[in-house]
């Protein structure tokens, strides 16, 4: 695998959508090419920062109770 | 007068609420944060959540238990959003999406932060933000994507568009925001870099 093919699967590597067999043809370049491997890692903190950044927020108590309401009448 | 329970009615309510509640409504906060990055306004979010719960309860028999309940009400909520708030709040997007360039932010940045992290010190606010400014169908793949954890397939079903769709939007929008954000960071003086 050469660094072209490595980088098009990028997304799909760190996403898990790879077949075992590509995604272990994947990690063996990532071990001998650190350029890459350096690109992957940016990649991966930019999601994990992107998942931090976005999931604290959660629905309000009021619409719950609003719903709870609506549905079964409480 | 004080209410009997009839025993013919009453254990299928209770196994119908008991069922949604188990596998529908701990899907609560999912709902909200994605009816809040379509709509971009809190009250057309509860409403669009409230009017998805209501019909996801109404048509609670044709759903298959212990299947795939946050897939089957986040497709519930899209087609809401699309028929009755994408008229009202947001008009229908005329943005060529082939048009947009992908900017790879990483070539910007390896030499001076290739761990990126000049993305930590920008704040939640300042990334929904970015993340409400792209074109609708990058934003809803982003946040199924990356906020909400979804497999590519689950998207694809959702958004009724093929798995390849998928894939190519999601590559599109994460470098857009990538660039968004790099674009904020300097500005704030977080990184040297040229604007993208």
């Amino acid at each position: 695998m050469n660094c072209r093919e490595c980088v098009e699967h990028l997304y799909e590597f760190l996403d898990r959508e790879l077949t075992p067999e590509l995604e272990r043809e994947i990690r063996e370049h990532l071990e001998d090419c650190p350029p890459c491997d350096e690109q992957f890692d940016f990649e991966q903190l930019f999601l994990k920062f992107l998942r931090a950044r976005c999931r604290t927020q959660g629905a309000p108590a009021e619409l719950k109770r609003r719903v709870l309401r609506e549905l079964f009448g409480e | 007068m004080a209410q009997t329970p009839s025993p013919d009615v009453s254990p299928p309510v209770d196994e119908k609420r008991a069922s949604f509640e188990r596998e529908a409504l701990v899907h609560l906060d999912v709902l909200y944060r994605v009816a809040l990055r379509l709509t971009a306004n809190p009250s057309d979010a509860d409403d669009l959540v409230q009017e998805t719960l209501l019909k996801a309860y109404r048509a609670w028999d044709q759903y298959e238990k212990g299947t795939n309940a946050k897939a089957w009400l986040l497709t519930i909520l899209r087609h809401a959003f699309i028929n009755e708030y994408r008229r009202k709040t947001r008009h229908p997007e005329t943005v060529d999406l082939d048009a947009i360039e992908p900017y790879a932010v990483f070539s910007e940045v390896q030499d001076e932060d290739p761990q990126g992290a000049f993305f930590d010190r920008i704040v939640d606010d300042e990334v929904l933000r970015a993340i409400d400014q792209l074109p609708e169908a990058f934003r809803e793949t982003l946040v199924l994507s990356d906020v909400e954890g979804m497999s590519y397939q689950e998207i694809a079903g959702i958004l009724q568009v093929p798995v390849g769709t998928v894939k190519s939007r999601l590559f599109r929008a994460r470098q857009l925001l990538q660039a968004k954000l790099y674009d904020y960071a300097v500005e704030m003086g977080y990184i040297k870099g040229s604007p993208a």
